[in-house]
């Protein structure tokens, strides 16, 4: 059992032909992985508005391709009517912020107000980390009540502070997909925060899984491990239904 | 086994990391990697004559091939090393700019990739593709670019088309169908294995190979035909 909890929809503004969600199902075949969770690239690289109502044919088509609601921090009444809307569909799992595309670094006081909205709903959010910022929003996270955060990126090249991220909060957990990964990082994080605050993510359709994939075989998990960062953190973070 | 281009040894000043030829040998028994093209990172840091002394050492030791680094903060010796590798039969010369604060634009780089290219010479090129890869266009050089990134694969592309002698690593090519539109726009003559192990996650190189959409003799030129092609090896 593999969930990827790092998933994208649609067209990338790079060459690569990857627009249809057969595309999605094509590397999670290839890759053993049987769901996973996704954003609108539209929603993320453009406009919220247009991108995550486009995501709605695609979730109720492919039923291992689970939503998540891209927020941008700067347009929180357009969140909420969103969520407002698409919830009650039942198809989206989580949330997801880009930091970087939404102009919202993860320390910022925008981060705080969207954390605590999503909180309300009680939807775990993806959140883009990319440097020091992954500090910043571990602080962020403590101070938000119940919300539920999943670090992507491990912080990009700042990966050697997802242990201080790590003591801050509790309710922060991490997820290492990354095009250019640095050897041996998987294996030093988890040794350093355990592996009940890991949890696989690809980044597909950007990112083949198989980069991903390469990375946590080379940090040899034990089997143990292996049960945690597959699947199992993502299906108690996200509420998937635990697989028969 | 799998050959790869952009093998490294010694010790990066911007991490602290350090892999000597040992090291280097053990980690690619474990990624399926049987040996490569390897440069000194003393040559591209700090000396280059002796760095690439090293190089061949190891190389020799190991039943690789020796690259020389040049330093392009020092042209005139990087002309220098360039003939000096030439006759001592080494194949391959590594230009690694962004590492040496030397923008790609400084006349240095241009000469060494004239001077490789006239004395018959594979170029390594570190650096933006699409910085690096313009200025050493229109000089008939053979060039492996070892830092193209997916998000740049189009340019790439564009250049290769216009120059017959470019070619890209595998390393950064790490989207979903990366390595195929390399294939298939330009030719998987074109597409050469680069995993930089022990600097770099070379397993995640090395799973993306598994998963290629690549015919059996697409994948042989990639992972081994290509450079020797380029090198002028035949084993």
């Amino acid at each position: 059992m593999i969930v990827d909890v790092h998933g994208h929809w649609g067209p990338w503004f790079f060459s690569t032909d990857v627009a249809d969600a057969a595309a999605n199902l094509r590397v999670m075949d290839e890759c053993g992985i049987d769901v996973q969770l996704v954003s609108a690239v539209e929603a993320v690289v453009y406009d919220p508005l247009s991108g995550n109502p486009a995501l709605l044919p695609v979730l109720r088509a492919q039923p291992r391709l689970r939503g998540l609601l891209v927020v941008d921090p700067r347009e929180l009444s357009l969140a909420e009517s969103q969520l407002s809307e698409l919830l009650p569909t039942g198809l989206f799992v989580g949330a997801k912020i880009h930091t970087h595309y939404a102009g919202s670094p993860g320390g910022s006081a925008a981060m705080a107000e969207a954390l605590a909205l999503l909180a309300a709903h009680d939807l775990p959010v993806l959140v883009h980390t990319w440097g020091e910022e992954i500090v910043g929003l571990a602080d962020v996270v403590a101070q938000v009540d119940g919300t539920r955060v999943v670090a992507a990126h491990l912080g990009g090249p700042s990966w050697p502070l997802v242990p201080s991220a790590a003591e801050r909060t509790d309710r922060l957990w991490f997820e290492p997909c990354w095009s250019t990964p640095a050897p041996g990082r998987i294996r030093w994080v988890l040794d350093r925060i355990g592996p009940e605050r890991l949890m696989f993510g690809s980044d597909a359709t950007l990112i083949h899984p198989a980069v991903t994939l390469g990375a946590i075989r080379a940090a040899e998990l034990s089997a143990a491990e292996k049960e945690l960062v597959m699947w199992r953190n993502a299906v108690d973070v996200f509420r998937l239904p635990t697989p028969a | 086994m799998i050959l790869d281009c952009d093998l490294l040894i010694g010790r990066d000043i911007a991490s602290g990391a350090r892999v000597d030829g040992a090291a280097l040998a053990a980690s690619l028994a474990g990624l399926g990697i049987g040996g490569g093209l390897v440069t000194s990172l003393r040559a591209l840091l700090f000396d280059a004559p002796s760095g690439n002394d090293e190089a061949r050492e190891v190389a020799a030791l190991h039943g690789w091939w020796a690259a020389a680094g040049v330093d392009l903060r020092d042209p005139l010796t990087a002309l220098a090393e360039v003939s000096r590798a030439s006759a001592l039969g080494v194949r391959a010369v590594r230009i690694a700019p962004d590492r040496q604060g030397v923008p790609a634009t400084a006349p240095g780089l241009r000469a060494v990739a004239r001077a490789a290219a006239s004395a018959g010479l594979v170029l390594l090129a570190e650096g933006d593709v699409r910085v690096v890869g313009p200025a050493l266009a229109g000089l008939g050089a053979v060039v492996v670019f070892v830092d193209a990134h997916f998000y740049h694969l189009g340019d790439f592309v564009l250049l290769a088309r216009d120059e017959p002698g470019f070619h890209t690593s595998t390393r950064l090519l790490g989207d979903v169908d990366g390595w195929e539109v390399v294939v298939s726009s330009v030719g998987a003559e074109r597409l050469v294995f680069g995993s930089r192990p022990g600097w770099f996650e070379a397993a995640a190189v090395v799973d993306r190979l598994a998963a290629a959409g690549l015919t059996e003799s697409e994948r042989a030129l990639v992972v081994g035909g290509n450079l020797r092609r380029l090198l002028g090896v035949t084993a």
